[in-house]
């Protein structure tokens, strides 16, 4: 034994650190910092007008937009698609999902099926809805509720099976009924997973709008942004973008709101 | 058995080389260029002379690059990664001039009264509720790819000829045009011989007028190349319009004026197969050809003032900025104009 390890040593503090803590400020900096960057780089002659709209431009356009009152008239059906096909695609996912976590002979039937269509790019099948449901918005409806629906399914059920089984038997000890077991055990205990598995379908919702309204949609944010494209008008295919971007913020806030009000009895 | 030791490896590398640099210098002198194409019969002076030889007696050492689609082709040339391409005049194109990166340099196909040009296309569905001339089009849908192309331009301008109000129902792509067509989910479309006239024949489409009674020598499409080419490369620029003209020449001989008879027409479309409907038949493949024959323009002429029409009405529909000017689209430098 050396002399040093019989003295006492002192011992620092190891604990904290890996608990998120809010700092909202954070978020808006880097976005204002790459925003004035562009900018100035657009300004300058640094980055080619072929390269990237000036984000004044943008900011521009986006006015006139808003002043000519075609924002509503592109932004009214967009919402219209993405609230329809979604809450069609959520609704029969979570209900399916919840079907395969309990029976296992519906998993055994319904899990390939679904492994089998998840991986489908929904946009390849596009002319296919146009023939089964007609160029006008049913077509629409089902793409985006068609791309709802998978990846809801594999988040619910996933979400039932994670349900802590020491509860589902304590309540079986207590004398619960299988529906109340389901209703007061399960459900709760899943709604985490199936709100996370939310959050990526309706950004998927967000990302088919864009391809659903690439047939005979005159109006709509994924029309106005496919036009802009193919007029090669950066200014007003920004302008689009940011509001899909704005859409996709507005959703995962939603979302962290009834998560909120749902999950209170976590803390 | 050979042994090579370092020596001997050394000279061989070095009879390599000089093998190789004496084996090059025909080729050497000869710039290599890269020019766009669809696989339309409309692109078959480019093939004619790449495959007659045209471009190489020019110096010019051309290299093909096939496209789906006129947008992404203009998107190459300002890029750089594309120096010439032949192409309708569309928004993207006017945008994409506007921001100073490409320019029209001449004239490919045009609409000629007297020879077949583009049709206007009815869905029988519409057809058999009384669309059977295009001045029933009024409260009808026109499929377009999308807002700002050639065929918005067309089925607008015969709308307005005839004080029609009609619905554009953009759907990205020519095949999901014609399914919409087929399945008389949009009403009316116009669209190249070669493409409408195989539809007609199928009896779900019909064939209800000619765009050149709306629009007579509608310069359909353009050559156009980038706005460095156009300016900093003359001479490349004047021999690669040259090497195109004798391909026009051939082909508008051959295939328009068919002053070279059969023989020479089945050469031409033999030449034009090779590109075109390559993975059909011979026989299939050259009546869809001879169907889509219509008029290059001779020397590459450009008609400026349909090409002014065309701008004008981007500018009224505001698909593109309203100050841009005719010579900022167009450098009338290289060939004549009509």
């Amino acid at each position: 034994m050396s002399e040093k390890s019989s003295k006492p040593r002192s011992v620092e503090f190891r604990g904290g650190g890996f608990a998120p803590v809010s700092h909202r400020w954070v978020g808006l900096v880097v976005f204002i910092v790459l925003i004035v960057l562009a900018e100035v780089g657009t300004q300058t002659g640094f980055i080619s007008a072929l390269t990237m709209p000036k984000p004044s431009d943008v900011l521009e356009t986006f006015h006139q937009l808003y002043v000519s009152g075609l924002l509503w008239k592109h932004l009214v059906p967009s919402i219209t698609r993405l609230l329809v096909g979604a809450t069609l695609g959520i609704t029969v996912g979570i209900w399916v999902g919840v079907m395969i976590g309990l029976f296992s002979y519906v998993r055994a039937g319904l899990v390939p099926l679904v492994a089998a269509i998840f991986p489908i790019p929904k946009i390849a099948l596009l002319p296919l809805f146009v023939i089964w449901f007609g160029i006008d918005e049913a077509s629409k409806y089902a793409l985006i509720a068609f791309g709802t629906f998978t990846p809801t399914v594999v988040a619910t059920y996933g979400a039932v099976d994670n349900v802590d089984r020491t509860l589902i038997r304590m309540g079986q000890s207590f004398g619960l009924s299988w529906t109340s077991i389901v209703r007061k055990i399960v459900l709760p205990g899943a709604m985490a997973g199936i709100l996370s598995g939310l959050r990526i379908s309706m950004a998927i919702a967000i990302i088919l709008l864009v391809a659903a309204e690439m047939l005979g949609a005159e109006y709509g944010i994924g029309a106005y942004i496919l036009e802009a494209g193919s007029l090669y008008d950066l200014e007003r295919l920004f302008a689009g973008v940011v509001i899909l971007s704005v859409m996709g913020v507005l959703v995962s806030a939603a979302i962290s709101a009834v998560e909120r009000k749902l999950l209170g009895w976590r803390t | 058995m050979i042994i090579i030791d370092r020596r001997k490896a050394l000279t061989l590398m070095g009879a390599a080389a000089v093998a190789s640099t004496l084996a090059t210098p025909a080729l050497s002198q000869s710039r290599k260029i890269r020019v766009g194409a669809l696989r339309f019969t409309s692109h078959s002076a480019t093939f004619i002379a790449v495959v007659r030889g045209y471009f190489k007696d020019a110096g010019l050492d051309v290299e093909l690059k096939f496209f789906q689609a006129a947008t992404p082709m203009a998107v190459a040339i300002a890029s750089g990664d594309v120096d010439y391409a032949v192409t309708a005049v569309s928004g993207g194109l006017v945008s994409l001039a506007d921001k100073g990166a490409i320019k029209v340099i001449g004239g490919a196909l045009s609409e000629e009264a007297g020879i077949d040009g583009q049709k206007i296309l009815a869905s029988d569905k519409a057809f058999q509720a009384g669309l059977t001339s295009p001045a029933a089009l009024d409260g009808k849908t026109f499929g377009i790819t999308t807002a700002g192309s050639s065929f918005h331009f067309m089925g607008s301008q015969v709308a307005a000829k005839e004080g029609a109000s009609v619905t554009f129902k953009p759907l990205q792509k020519v095949g999901a045009i014609i399914g919409a067509l087929k399945s008389g989910q949009i009403d009316a479309w116009s669209i190249v011989p070669h493409i409408a006239k195989p539809l007609a024949g199928s009896g779900k489409v019909h064939i209800i007028g000619n765009i050149s009674d709306y629009l007579p020598n509608y310069q359909v499409t353009t050559v156009f190349t980038s706005a460095k080419n156009a300016a900093d490369e003359r001479s490349m620029t004047q021999d690669f319009l040259g090497a195109f003209s004798k391909g026009v020449d051939d082909y508008n001989a051959a295939m328009v004026d068919k002053t070279l008879g059969d023989d020479g027409m089945n050469e031409m479309v033999d030449l034009i197969h090779k590109y075109v409907y390559a993975d059909r038949p011979r026989e299939k493949a050259a009546k869809s050809i001879i169907n889509g024959s219509m008029r290059l323009n001779a020397g590459a002429a450009l008609n400026v003032s349909s090409v002014e029409d065309q701008l004008n009405w981007f500018k009224s529909e505001d698909l593109v900025g309203k100050d841009i000017k005719l010579d900022t689209l167009v450098d009338a430098s290289y060939v004549k104009t009509i």
